[in-house]
C-alpha cells in the first residue's frame, strides 16, 4: 500500500492507480469476498481509530515535544536537539537507565525460568490442576497497584511478614524500601510475581502443540527424562520461549507501578533515586519539574532502546528459535 | 525636596485625621458584625470548580448552592472532585490544554508554579473593589499566594493548619509522667519522651520528625531560623546552626531510642506518624489541625492536645502554618463571577458551612466562626485551643513542588532511617535544593 510518490503529476496519478488497485486486490477478487472484507474492516476501525487517536497521534506528538521546552503552561519554545545534549550530562538520566538494565537482569531470567517450571508442573495430569493454573494467573489480572501496596506491606522492615520470619532465624532488620543498595528488590520480585502466570499461559500452549509422537519416539529411542526435556521440549517450545522473552522484556523497560507505590510512603523513587526506573523518571521530570520536552526526549530514548533490543532478539532468533515448518 | 516634604506630611496628617474618625467605626462592629462581607454578583453565569476534598466539596457545594440562592441567582457552578492522589497532574494537564478549571483550590508550596507562569488571576482588584481588608488574615495565611511588584493577593484563603502535640494520656499514667503544659521546653519534651519509652512493649516516647509540616521544621523554626528555605527563597537554610540545632536534638532522640525509625513506623509521612500513634505505640505525635476529626473518631485510648515546647533558647514555638487558598485561572472567561464567588466562600456566611461541617478551621477569623469550628467536636473533652494559640507565633510556608521530596522524604529517611550523620545529610540535600534556587 505505501507508494513514495515521484514529484510529477503522472506519478501522483500513478500513485493513485497502484493504490486503488492494491486496495482491491485487498479486499478480494469478487464482490461477496469484498463485502466480507469491509466487514472486517468495519469491525476492527473502532479499536484501530481509538489506538490511532489515543497513541498513535500521542506519540508522534512526543516527537515534536522533545524539541521543545514546554511547561505545560507557557507556549512551548524549539530548542533543537538540546533536551537530548542536556540528558547525556544528567547523571540521575544515567543512574535511571543503570536501574532499568539492573531490573531486567533481575526479573527476565528468573520469570521465565519461574514460568516455564510452573507450566510444565501443571501441563501434568495433577489433581486441582484447573485450580492452581487460575491461581498462577490471578496476580496477572490484580491491579498492580493493590498489589504493589500489599507487597509494600510485605517487605515493611520492621513488622512485614519477611523480616518476621527471616528474624526467627537471627536475622536483623533489613531496610528493604529505604536502604538504597536493596530497594531493587522489591520492585523486581513484585514485577516478576505479577509477570509469571502470563508467561504460564504462553508456555502452556506452547506444550501442548507439541506432539506426542515425538515423546514416544525418545521414549523407544531410550531418552531420559532430562533428555526429552532437552532434546525435545526445549527445541519445539523455543518459538514460544522467544515471544515470551521479547514480550518479558519489552515489560521490564516500562516498570512503573511498582516503584511508584511501594517507594511512596518512603522517598519517592528510593533513596538518592536507586529505584528509579527510565518511565519513573519520565514521570517525574514531567509532573513534578514541569519538562515535558525533556520527559518527551527520555520517552524517545527509551523508545529506540526498546526497538534495538527487539532487533537485536528478531536478529539472533535463528540461532536458537526452531520452526517445524522449515525443516520438517 | 521641602515642598515634596510637605505635601508628604499633609497626606500623612489626613491619613491620620481619616483613620482617626474611621476607626471608633470598625471598633463599633467589633462583635457580631461581619469580618468579610459578601456582596451581589454583577451578572450570572457559568464556572466550573476543582477541590481534592469529598468532604470539603459537600461542604462548598452547600455553599455554592446558597450564593446562587441569595447573591447569585442564575448563576450554575460545576463543582469537581478530583482526588489529592491525581490533582496537580490532572490541573497541569488541563492547564497544558487550556481549559483550566475557572475556580480551584490551590496550595502554597505550589502557588509559585502557577502564579510565576501567569496561570492565575490577580484577586487584589477585586478585594480593593469589595472593600476587604486583607490584613484581616494572618500574614501566614496569606503571604505566600503573594505574588508580583506589588504583592497582590492572588487567594482567597479556605482555612488555617497548625501544629500541636497529641498525646496519649494512657501511656502517661501508665508510666507515672506528669502531662505536658504549654509552657514546657525541649528539655522537658525529651525527659518525658524517654521516661515513656519502652523497648519490651515496643512503646516509643514521641514521633515528631515526619515530613514538612508536621514535622521537624517546626523544630528549626523555634530556634528563630526560617525552615529549610529562607523567606526570599534565595538559599538553603538546613545548614544553619538553629537547623542543625534541630535536626541534632531530634536525632539524639531516635539514637537514644524514644523515636522509632521510618522503617518501623513503615513511611514517612505525617499519616503514617499518626496512624502509628493510633495504634498505641507512641506516646506523643505531632499532628496538624486538619487531623482532630480523625483523631476524635478513631483514636480508642485517652488523649489530649499541647503546644509545641519551647526551644530554651528562643523561649519560643514556633508552628508550621498553611493555609490552602481558592484561586481563579488567569484565563477564565467569568473573571468577575470567579471573584465573586470566592468572595462569597471566604466570607463569614460561605466559611460558616465549613467552620459548621468539615472539621476543618475557617481562615476568616472572625472569632464567632472559629468558635463555631471548636464547638463542632461536641463534647470531645480535648485541648483545641492549642491549635488556636499555636497561631500567634507561627511560620508560613517557603518551600515549593520541585524540592518536595529531597526535603520532606530524602531527608527525613536519611537523617532518621539510615543513620547518615546529621551534617552529611543536610550538606546533601542543601547542594540540590540550591540546584532547584538557582533553577527559578
Amino acid at each position: 500500500m505505501l507508494c513514495v510518490v515521484p514529484p510529477s503529476a503522472t506519478g501522483v496519478e500513478s500513485c493513485y492507480l497502484i493504490m486503488s488497485s492494491a486496495l482491491l486486490r485487498f479486499l478480494g477478487p469478487t464482490p461477496l469476498s469484498r463485502r466480507k472484507a469491509l466487514w472486517g474492516i468495519a469491525l476492527v476501525a473502532p479499536n484501530t481509530l481509538g489506538l490511532f487517536f489515543f497513541f498513535g497521534i500521542p506519540v508522534l506528538m512526543a516527537f515534536s515535544t522533545s524539541l521543545q521546552e514546554w511547561n505545560a503552561i507557557k507556549p512551548a519554545t524549539f530548542i533543537g536537539l538540546d533536551n537530548f545534549t542536556r540528558l547525556a550530562d544528567d547523571p540521575t538520566f544515567w543512574n535511571a537507565l543503570e536501574n532499568t538494565f539492573k531490573l531486567l537482569l533481575m526479573t527476565v531470567p528468573a520469570e521465565i525460568a519461574l514460568a516455564l517450571g510452573v507450566a510444565i508442573l501443571l501441563n501434568q495430569p495433577l489433581a486441582g490442576r484447573s485450580f492452581f493454573r487460575a491461581a498462577y494467573f490471578l496476580p496477572v489480572v490484580t491491579s498492580t497497584v493493590a498489589a504493589s501496596v500489599v507487597w509494600t506491606w510485605i517487605f515493611q522492615p520492621r513488622y512485614g511478614i519477611i523480616n518476621s520470619t527471616l528474624s526467627l532465624f537471627g536475622v536483623g532488620e533489613i531496610k528493604w524500601l529505604t536502604e538504597p543498595s536493596l530497594a531493587l528488590i522489591p520492585v523486581a520480585v513484585v514485577a516478576i510475581w505479577q509477570r509469571v502466570g502470563f508467561d504460564m499461559v504462553l508456555f502452556l500452549a506452547g506444550l501442548q502443540s507439541i506432539p506426542g509422537v515425538l515423546y514416544e519416539a525418545a521414549l523407544i529411542d531410550g531418552a531420559s527424562t532430562w533428555q526429552r526435556f532437552r532434546h525435545v521440549t526445549l527445541p519445539m517450545l523455543s518459538p514460544t520461549t522467544f515471544l515470551v522473552t521479547v514480550l518479558a522484556v519489552v515489560n521490564a523497560f516500562q516498570i512503573f507501578d511498582q516503584v511508584y507505590i511501594m517507594t511512596l510512603r518512603t522517598v519517592p523513587g528510593g533513596v538518592g533515586g536507586s529505584a528509579t526506573t527510565l518511565t519513573y523518571f519520565l514521570y517525574r521530570r514531567a509532573f513534578t519539574n514541569s519538562e515535558f520536552g525533556y520527559a518527551s526526549a527520555v520517552a524517545l530514548v527509551l523508545f529506540v532502546i526498546i526497538l534495538a533490543v527487539t532487533i537485536i532478539q528478531l536478529r539472533t532468533q535463528r540461532y536458537w528459535v526452531y520452526y517445524e515448518s522449515e525443516e520438517g | 525636596m521641602r515642598r515634596t516634604n510637605r505635601h508628604v506630611a499633609v497626606a500623612l496628617i489626613t491619613i491620620l485625621l481619616i483613620s482617626a474618625f474611621a476607626l471608633p467605626v470598625f471598633a463599633q462592629g467589633d462583635e457580631g458584625d461581619a469580618t468579610i462581607q459578601a456582596e451581589p454578583c454583577a451578572e450570572p453565569g457559568d464556572l466550573t470548580m476543582w477541590v481534592w476534598d469529598e468532604n470539603w466539596a459537600a461542604i462548598i457545594g452547600d455553599a455554592i448552592d446558597q450564593w446562587t440562592a441569595d447573591y447569585c441567582a442564575g448563576a450554575s457552578v460545576d463543582l469537581q472532585v478530583q482526588p489529592w492522589g491525581q490533582y496537580w497532574d490532572l490541573l497541569k494537564t488541563s492547564a497544558s490544554g487550556g481549559d483550566m478549571p475557572d475556580v480551584f483550590n490551590m496550595s502554597q508550596d505550589r502557588f509559585f508554579f502557577y502564579a510565576d507562569n501567569d496561570a492565575v488571576l490577580d484577586l487584589q482588584p477585586y478585594w480593593d473593589q469589595y472593600g476587604v481588608d486583607t490584613t484581616v488574615w494572618g500574614t501566614g495565611l496569606i503571604d505566600p499566594y503573594r505574588w508580583g511588584e506589588a504583592q497582590d493577593l492572588y487567594a482567597g484563603p479556605v482555612n488555617w493548619d497548625t501544629i500541636a502535640i497529641m498525646y496519649n494520656k494512657d501511656m502517661f499514667d501508665a508510666a507515672g509522667v506528669e502531662y505536658p503544659t504549654a509552657d514546657w521546653t525541649w528539655d522537658d519534651f525529651a525527659e518525658k519522651a524517654t521516661a515513656l519509652t519502652n523497648p519490651e512493649a515496643d512503646q516509643y516516647g514521641a514521633l515528631v520528625y515526619m515530613e514538612y509540616q508536621a514535622g521537624y521544621p517546626n523544630w528549626i523554626a523555634a530556634t528563630g531560623t526560617t525552615p529549610v528555605v529562607n523567606a526570599e527563597r534565595t538559599e538553603c537554610t538546613l545548614d544553619d546552626e538553629g537547623s542543625l540545632e534541630a535536626l541534632n536534638f531530634l536525632r539524639g532522640l531516635l539514637d537514644e531510642g524514644a523515636m522509632p525509625t521510618v522503617s518501623t513506623v513503615g513511611g514517612s509521612s505525617a499519616d503514617d506518624a499518626f496512624s502509628f500513634f493510633a495504634s498505641g505505640k507512641v506516646a506523643m505525635v505531632t499532628a496538624g489541625s486538619w487531623k482532630l476529626p480523625d483523631a476524635v473518631d478513631q483514636l480508642t485510648f485517652n488523649w489530649d492536645v499541647v503546644q509545641l515546647p519551647k526551644n530554651p533558647t528562643t523561649e519560643r514555638s514556633r508552628s508550621i502554618l498553611h493555609a490552602v487558598g481558592y484561586v481563579a485561572s488567569a484565563r477564565t472567561e467569568n473573571p468577575d463571577l470567579a471573584a465573586n464567588l470566592i468572595l462569597y466562600l471566604v466570607s463569614d456566611e460561605g466559611a460558616k458551612f465549613f467552620a459548621e461541617g468539615s472539621g476543618v478551621s475557617p481562615a476568616n477569623p472572625n472569632p464567632d466562626l472559629q468558635q463555631i469550628w471548636v464547638d463542632s467536636f461536641g463534647d470531645a473533652d480535648v485541648n483545641i485551643q492549642a491549635y488556636i494559640d499555636a497561631m500567634q507565633d507561627s511560620q508560613g510556608v517557603t518551600v515549593f513542588d520541585e524540592i518536595w521530596d529531597a526535603m520532606n522524604s530524602e531527608l527525613v529517611v536519611q537523617i532518621f532511617d539510615l543513620g547518615v550523620p546529621v551534617e552529611d545529610a543536610v550538606a546533601d540535600t542543601c547542594a540540590f535544593i540550591d540546584t532547584q534556587l538557582e533553577a527559578q
